[in-house]
């Protein structure tokens, strides 16, 4: 029983980590555009069609790929700021539907330069790292892990001890009195952009080999997100961090221990009670980031 | 006069859908076919997202079928010959889109009758089927039901021929004696596992938990198969899970260090599998779904033509892509061609009833009888020997052709107690 516990705690941990790398980029979207990022999932999904092109089709270096991914994604994340946030910045709802809009013209633009089925993607590595006979985690598993740890320390490191950081959250907590202050807001927001887009384009590269890619692979992944957000509280990066591990623990031994259904009911009703006692998430209110 | 009829048996009910059918039908166009005209076929199955495996592979296989038939002449009705033409909608494997689909393939194109992969999808199109009387086909018999005479599964008898995998597994592993299964918790898992359980039981292998369901949106398989090997049991049974399920399912598997058995409706893609676990890890994996190449498809009981030469040509022009459906729809447009020649039309009730004639069919595996009357409700799937393939050295190789019905004669009992307990008998569905 101990060894099962201890593999769905490597199982968790996980899960966790690559949600949480998707949540704290759409959080800090919302944070300083105002804008839910319906698209989010996609830029998720673009991320493992950059490790399709550039690793299993051109047979470059996975963590090339990787870092590409990153990069391809951040500029999805610039482009849609220009293209659709800003001109739409006092109008969140329709920023909201531009980027259904644009998460409609990802999934077409995989299908029709991917097409739609499944891609295989060749194993990055099969190492195992056994601990016990039973007890084991992949190291691309590992990958994901020390990948989500590292860029979001490197994150808070950046928000809280960085002149840029500390303009991205004036600029979300009060746009208009960071501006009189000399903040330039469509920089941070550009900043925000390329931060929380290249994010969920890592989480996409990085578990790539691990998960089925295919033009879809988007919708589950900002569902799960989505539900991570309201929890911790929407605009609360700490929020965002240990909501996604919770969930991400109680998904993971629902799963386990009583059935994968289960496992998603357990966590909409998880959001259900949140939001009934504290509407605005465990951490915080709407306009912080 | 009304009353005359009405008292030879004919209901009110089945009266007032008649005259309905009879006056849409009359409203259809293209439903009369001028000499040398293509015939037009439905395609109505996924070809966009996660279901897309059974669909595209299917159309690019009737594409195939229809440049061989074409090449040969076309369809030889009555009035001449045609060639056939195939119309395609992507159904997104959603109710709604397949009855919009179904709607436009009927009303617009004119088509003659309509394939379909079925499951979650027919729902949304039996009242269309209903109220036109078209012909439609299903993959999954499990569709089948007394209300829809026009719906028949002449090819693939999912799930019932899962039952031929395990007697194997029992005859060629006795040693195997426990299980456990996991499958997603839709229309195609549901049934496969009841028949699962019916099977494993009719060869005293003992189920060790209730089978893992997980939601069709899952893309982390871990904790799934955590949850399976903490049982350790000597075999691990994938249902009929989509191959964007197999792959990570038996991935995970691989790295989490499983040993036992392994078997699946399907194995589509096996080689990317292979490269993404072990020849060895793969090898004795038992699926359903043979490769055309397979010598055993050479033999006088097939009833496909030219296997091979189909499975080479579907190889060149699709690489990598062949899979569990690539040939089957192909295989129901052999049987319906038989049946469209022998009827000399291309009207859908003159083409079911050469169909059906003689209660016996050419499955594409060998000679079958329509069948189901117990299950369905209805005897409109085309049922006989199924192969059980398993993966050799990297290859698929057939193991031998079993028989669906004589499994039925000794356990059917079993099923039918499974699929009621998973409310999929046809008086429970819907």
């Amino acid at each position: 029983m101990l060894d099962l516990l201890a593999q769905t705690g490597l199982n968790a941990v996980y899960a966790a980590s690559y949600i949480s790398l998707v949540a704290v980029g759409l959080v800090l979207i919302f944070g300083v555009m105002g804008v839910i990022n319906f698209a989010h999932g996609e830029l998720f999904m673009a991320g493992s069609y950059v490790v399709v092109a550039v690793y299993a089709d051109m047979h470059m270096p996975f963590f090339f790929a990787v870092v590409i991914g990153l990069l391809f994604v951040g500029c999805l994340g610039l482009l849609m700021e220009r293209a659709l946030f800003r001109p739409l910045r006092d109008n969140p709802l329709g920023g909201l539907v531009a980027s259904i809009g644009f998460l409609m013209i990802l999934q077409a633009l995989a299908s029709m330069g991917f097409g739609v089925r499944m891609e295989f993607i060749p194993p990055v590595t099969q190492h195992v790292i056994w601990f016990t006979d039973s007890i084991s985690i992949p190291l691309a598993r590992v990958y994901v892990i020390v990948a989500a740890v590292l860029l979001l320390s490197a994150l808070w490191y950046f928000l809280k001890r960085t002149r840029f950081g500390w303009a991205l959250r004036a600029s979300a907590q009060d746009p208009q009195a960071a501006e009189l202050q000399g903040i330039s807001i469509a920089h941070t927001a550009r900043i925000a952009m390329f931060i929380g887009a290249g994010l969920a384009g890592i989480a996409g590269a990085l578990t790539a080999p691990l998960v089925s890619v295919n033009p879809h692979m988007g919708h589950s992944v900002i569902v799960t997100a989505f539900i991570v957000i309201i929890v911790g509280g929407v605009g609360s990066l700490e929020g965002a961090i240990i909501a996604s591990v919770v969930y991400a623990f109680v998904h993971t031994f629902v799963t386990t221990f009583y059935g994968g259904v289960i496992a998603d009911i357990t966590g909409l009703s998880l959001m259900l009670v949140v939001l009934i006692v504290k509407p605005t998430g465990l951490f915080g209110s709407a306009d912080r980031a | 006069m009304i009353s005359k009829i009405m008292a030879a048996g004919l209901s009110r009910r089945t009266f007032l859908k008649s005259t309905a059918i009879t006056a849409v039908g009359a409203a259809l166009p293209g439903a009369a076919l001028a000499a040398g005209e293509p015939i037009k076929i439905g395609f109505l199955a996924p070809l966009t997202g996660a279901v897309a495996a059974w669909g595209k592979p299917g159309l690019d296989g009737c594409q195939i079928w229809a440049e061989r038939v074409n090449a040969a002449g076309g369809i030889e009705l009555s009035d001449g010959k045609h060639p056939v033409e195939f119309v395609s909608y992507d159904n997104e494997y959603d109710p709604a889109k397949a009855r919009t689909g179904a709607t436009k393939l009927i009303r617009e194109d004119g088509v003659s009758f309509i394939m379909m992969l079925g499951g979650d999808t027919w729902p949304g199109v039996q009242p269309v089927a209903d109220k036109t009387g078209m012909l439609f086909s299903t993959l999954l018999p499990s569709d089948l039901s007394p209300d829809s005479t026009t719906l028949i599964a002449p090819t693939e008898v999912h799930p019932i021929y899962l039952v031929t995998g395990v007697d194997y597994l029992a005859d060629t592993y006795p040693d195997a004696k426990t299980a456990v299964i996991c499958a997603q918790d839709d229309a195609l898992g549901l049934p496969s596992v009841a028949t699962y359980l019916a099977a494993f039981e009719a060869r005293g292998i003992e189920v060790l938990e209730e089978p893992l369901l997980f939601d069709p949106a899952t893309t982390d398989f871990a904790p799934i198969v955590t949850r399976m090997m903490s049982s350790n049991p000597d075999i691990i049974c994938l249902d009929t899970c989509y191959s964007d399920y197999v792959h990570p399912i038996s991935e995970q598997l691989f790295q989490q260090g499983y040993e036992g058995k392994l078997i699946s409706a399907t194995a589509d893609f096996y080689d990317q599998m292979i490269a993404k676990t072990s020849k060895e890890f793969m090898e004795g994996f038992i699926f359903q779904f043979p490769d055309f190449d397979d010598p055993a498809l050479a033999g006088d009981n097939i009833n496909f033509e030219d296997a091979k030469g189909f499975y080479d040509a579907y190889a060149e022009r699709h690489p990598g892509e062949w899979g569990a459906v690539s040939w089957e729809y192909a295989s129901i447009m052999d049987l319906w061609k038989a049946a469209a020649e022998k009827a000399g039309s291309a009207d859908p009730d003159a083409v079911i009833t050469a169909m059906k004639e003689g209660g016996t069919g050419k499955h594409a595996f060998g000679d079958a009888k329509w069948w189901g009357t117990e299950l369905f409700g209805i005897d409109n799937a085309l049922v006989g020997d199924w192969p059980v393939v398993v993966i050799e050295d990297g290859k698929a190789v057939i193991k031998g052709f079993k028989s669906i019905p004589d499994w039925y004669d000794q356990h059917g009992d079993l099923l039918i107690k499974h699929m009621q307990a998973y409310n999929q008998m046809y008086d429970q569905r819907g």
